[in-house]
């Protein structure tokens, strides 16, 4: 036998050693963290041959698996909701495998093999640890994909007011918006045209905020001169005062079925008032510092607000105390948004925009992306969610999967210089399809959406972890 | 999967007790070795026994002959729930152990705290889950009219301090209760099992002021417990960054409304000059560069040029001299006839001391003419500071002494004490005590017109040439034969003046006329018979009554 020995191909110890590295490498690295896949018919040998070296004279009797698999079918029952759910949460229980395939076959043989294949197939993967096979939920895609909203752009620049617009509110027959600025004016714009209808004075500092009451003809609007005016829009004066306030008024909201008026200012209290009699029902203390944002709603929690001390609040207003402080930014909260149909609110910080559902004020997502103050948030129907920034740029938010699919930053007003680029206010009208924006370099703004573009023109830009968002 | 699965389950549950000797040591291992009393000794036998379960005390009290503390029921032990700063451990429905139970407490049960790490985890919107979505109209309008209710209350107690007396409110109807009490016999309730309860409204005075002082200030209760914080700590601020963010104090170079001294450096760097950057421009340098490298060349040019004319002149010099000597040198040999040739060397350079001898006092002759000055046009030409610094006496063209050239005044003047001061008179007017010009020789610092002028003439005659000699200035030239007296180109003066001739009617001039000179005729006076008198000439306009 004359082997033929093939001359061995001469290699440094080093290439030898990375080879067999490399080797070890791709053989193993897929199934690195895995435990081997359960082989059932070499399980199935397996236990032939023990069961058979163990029990051999009695296997001929009928088990006893036969008899309590309907106490294993009531096992199951108690403990078979989350199998299925395909929720991050790790602190789900790890359910042991007979208990999950009794929930989703009970008719079928216990052979727990099968089982646990079919269990796989749906969001959870089967896994052996010991003796014991366990279904443990596969992690939720990191960002499932977004909606399409077609882009928006600017069609209208609204100037006449001498100085920053602080505010903006839209009458809720969509006939007019309000702006108040730092000129102490309030102006009255009608919608479709932008041409201007009246112009109010009466307040001696900048007009902060401003609501039009739906139920009834009246502007409420509040001052960083700690005044909250009542205008009658049928006489075009003031007809109420609502005193009490220590000091600015930042923000102000109406309550949609109540006749309640609340404001939050520089004091760090919000004041819920009685709009008829004028009288400050609550004060709402908690906050350590300004109250910047104020948001309120028909159910529980109706009042949400959010200060410079980094917290967001949802109070009683019945009591007069407060339900929950959230504690997750870590700046300013300067804005806040209800989302208009779901149960769920967004806040905007320097640091993220979160969001958040009632009641409880859980915590859902980051819209991670705009790092700038953002001073106002704006909702849409369409789940369009849209953040106005002090150095003047606009993001579009996806409001389902917190993408963003536009930003925007529009250029000032010709006269004005770079740095008078910034959004204070900004508000949909109640169609929802034209976004209003208070900036800083004196114009009112308007976008729309882009009626020629479409899906294939402006296509989504996603990848699965395409962007790395602040998980929490 | 167990193999147990595989075989039946046991038909008979073989107890350990089967056996008796199983069953008589199961049966010892049950029996406790200490006998257990369920409940207290009798009265009278409770001497060294102290309750010390609740079961002790059976449903009694405490016993009065045992001297202990007793808490039967637990009544007045004190309260261990307060114990230190310890919790409880518990565990929550899951089964894990409740961490939060720190964060929770003082609070009640449901209140909402988020404390654990699921809280913070993102979590998907899932549309369909009833959780997202607004809940419905009855449960939102049923929270509306309880809000609404609550509010309505506060508002109308707030509201009714400041309302106008009204008449006393209507109480709510009676309500009856019926009320059945736990202790029950015959003693109690006098035998009934229950009792009835009328419950009514305290009616209240509506004059009545209010009961309680509530303006009293009361300090603040504490605050609820702080909220967990729900993200990292703030980033360590780097000095980098700290540094951006600087922001230095405002030196303003128009306002310091307190006054404040600042140093220089500071008002200088408020001014934002250390931020500014010095940019020369290099065709400075070039410049200066250039500059210098012509006033080199141009200096060695000149220093050339001049060495050359020097050479030059040199050569001249010596060719000159050399002429004159050979001149002299001829004539000393004609002279002395022919004379050798070695002694006419010697001669010549003898004569060539002389020479020298000669020019050097005629230099020194005109330099002591020069320093002396005269009258020369020199003088004349040069600028009265110059005069000065010479040290000449400005002498005119009419050539006086040179002592009369300073004004006395200059001279022996003391400036000591004696001088100035007049005892004291201060009306003394000594400033124009001397004409103005009392020497000719201030006179020649002002201008005299020098063109045209020839040496020794003065002003007046030149004047009066130009008055009469040029035929420029004349006076307006009348027609001929115009005017009164002589031919009428006559003038006396600028102003002329006409005699006025005195109407004579009765000729009494022409006596006086007659008569004069019928007597002077004899003395041969001179007197011309003319009309023109001499006494009562000329200005006269009335008669002169003699």
């Amino acid at each position: 036998l004359t082997a033929q020995i093939e001359p061995v191909q001469p290699h440094s110890v080093h290439t030898l050693v990375f080879r067999s590295l490399k080797r070890t490498h791709d053989m193993f690295l897929s199934d690195r963290d895995c435990l081997p896949a359960p082989d059932p018919t070499a399980d199935k040998v397996r236990q032939a041959v023990k069961a058979r070296d163990q029990f051999g004279p009695v296997l001929h009797m009928q088990s006893s698996a036969k008899t309590a698999r309907p106490a294993a079918g009531k096992q199951a029952a108690i403990a078979a909701a989350p199998a299925g759910s395909d929720g991050a949460d790790s602190n789900s229980a790890l359910i042991p495998a007979s208990a999950a395939s009794a929930a989703s076959q009970p008719a079928s043989s216990a052979d727990p093999g099968s089982a646990a294949a079919s269990a796989a197939a749906a969001n959870t993967a089967s896994v052996q640890v010991g003796e014991e096979r366990m279904l443990v939920p596969k992690r939720a895609p990191l960002m499932p994909k977004p909606d399409w909203h077609p882009p928006w752009k600017l069609y209208r620049v609204i100037s006449g007011h001498t100085g920053w617009v602080r505010c903006v509110a839209v009458d809720p027959l969509n006939r007019y918006f309000v702006t108040g600025a730092a000129d102490r004016l309030i102006k009255i714009w009608d919608l479709a045209s932008g041409t201007l209808k009246l112009s109010l004075t009466g307040h001696i500092s900048t007009v902060r905020g401003l609501q039009v009451s739906d139920r009834h003809p009246f502007l409420f609007s509040c001052s960083e001169d700690k005044t909250v005016r009542c205008w009658d829009l049928e006489e075009n004066k003031v007809v109420r005062h609502y005193h009490g306030h220590l000091s600015a008024v930042y923000g102000l909201t109406l309550h949609p079925t109540l006749d309640l008026l609340v404001t939050c200012g520089r004091d760090a209290t919000a004041r819920l008032w009685d709009m008829r009699t004028k009288l400050c029902i609550h004060t709402l203390a908690g906050h350590s510092s300004t109250v910047a944002a104020v948001a309120s709603q028909s159910a529980e929690p109706q009042l949400v607000t959010g200060s410079h001390d980094c917290t967001v609040r949802l109070w009683d207003i019945a009591a007069g105390k407060s339900l929950v402080t959230l504690t997750n930014h870590k700046k300013s909260v300067r804005a806040l948004a209800i989302h208009p149909t779901q149960f769920t609110f967004a806040t905007g910080a320097p640091d993220n925009i979160k969001q958040w559902k009632f009641p409880d004020g859980q915590f859902l997502q980051n819209f991670s992306g705009h790092n700038a103050i953002v001073n106002a948030l704006a909702l849409n129907e369409d789940g369009v969610l849209v953040s106005g920034a002090d150095n003047g740029s606009l993001h579009m938010w996806d409001w389902r999967t917190g993408s963003c699919f536009q930003r925007h930053t529009s250029p000032v007003q010709p006269g004005s210089i770079d740095s008078e680029a910034g959004i204070f206010a900004l508000a949909f009208d109640r169609s929802g399809s034209r976004l209003i924006t208070a900036e800083a370099d004196k114009t009112v703004k308007i976008y729309k959406e882009d009626e020629t573009a479409t899906e294939e023109t402006h296509p989504v830009n996603w990848r699965p972890g395409l962007l790395k968002k602040a998980r929490y | 999967m167990s193999l147990t699965k595989l075989i039946p389950s046991p038909t008979q549950r073989l107890s350990e007790r089967s056996t008796p000797a199983a069953a008589n040591a199961a049966s010892a291992a049950d029996k406790p070795l200490v006998a257990v009393q369920s409940a207290a000794p009798p009265y009278g036998h409770r001497r060294g026994w102290t309750p010390r379960r609740q079961e002790d005390f059976g449903d009694g009290g405490a016993f009065p002959e045992i001297h202990s503390r007793q808490y039967p029921l637990g009544m007045g032990q004190p309260q261990s729930a307060s114990s230190g700063p310890t919790l409880p451990m518990t565990l929550g429905a899951d089964g894990r152990v409740n961490f939060d139970a720190v964060v929770r407490q003082g609070q009640r049960a449901d209140k909402v705290v988020h404390s654990k790490f699921s809280d913070l985890l993102p979590k998907p919107i899932d549309e369909d889950d009833p959780s997202f979505q607004r809940p419905d109209e009855e449960s939102i309008k049923d929270l509306t009219e309880k809000t609404r209710d609550a509010l309505q209350r506060l508002v109308e107690s707030k509201a009714a301090a400041s309302n106008p007396v009204r008449s006393a409110e209507r109480t709510g109807p009676a309500q009856f209760i019926r009320y059945t009490p736990s202790q029950q016999g015959a003693g109690y309730n006098s035998g009934s099992a229950q009792r009835i309860v009328r419950m009514v409204e305290a009616q209240k005075d509506p004059m009545e002021p209010p009961r309680f002082r509530i303006s009293k200030k009361v300090p603040r209760g504490p605050p609820s417990p702080p909220a967990t914080v729900m993200h990292s700590p703030p980033r360590k601020v780097t000095s980098k960054e700290q540094a951006d963010w600087k922001i230095p104090p405002c030196v303003s170079n128009w306002k310091n409304p307190k006054g404040y001294t600042i140093p220089l450096d500071k008002r200088v760097a408020a001014d934002g000059r250390g931020l500014q950057g010095v940019h020369v421009n290099e065709k400075f340098v070039m410049l200066a560069e250039a500059l210098h490298t012509a006033e080199v060349k141009s200096r060695e040019a000149v220093s050339m040029r001049a060495k050359v004319a020097s050479r030059m002149q040199q050569a001249q010099r010596e060719k000159h001299e050399e002429t004159l000597q050979q001149i002299a040198s001829r004539a000393r040999g004609e002279r002395a006839g022919l004379a050798p040739a070695a002694e006419a060397a010697e001669a010549a350079a003898e004569a060539r001391e002389r020479d020298a001898i000669r020019r050097e006092r005629a230099e020194q002759r005109a330099h002591e003419r020069n320093r002396k000055g005269g009258g020369g046009a020199n003088d004349r030409d040069r600028d009265i500071s110059e005069q000065i610094a010479l040290g000449r006496p400005a002498l005119q063209r009419n050539q006086q002494d040179p002592e009369a050239a300073f004004d006395s005044r200059l001279f022996n003047q003391d400036a000591g004490l004696a001088s100035g001061f007049h005892a004291g008179e201060d009306e003394i007017y000594n400033v124009y005590d001397q004409p103005w010009r009392a020497n000719a020789s201030s006179a020649g610092h002002l201008y005299r017109p020098t063109k045209g002028l020839e040496e020794g003439a003065s002003a007046d005659e030149e004047l009066g040439r130009l008055a009469s000699g040029t035929g420029r200035f004349v006076p307006d030239r009348r027609f001929e034969g115009t005017g009164g007296g002589a031919g009428g180109s006559r003038r006396d003066g600028p102003v002329q003046f006409e005699k006025q001739v005195e109407e004579d009617p009765f000729g009494l001039d022409d006596l006086f006329d007659k008569v004069k000179r019928s007597e002077t005729v004899g003395t041969g006076s001179k007197r011309p018979a003319s009309g023109h008198r001499d006494e009562g000439g000329s200005g006269r306009k009335r008669d002169r009554r003699d």
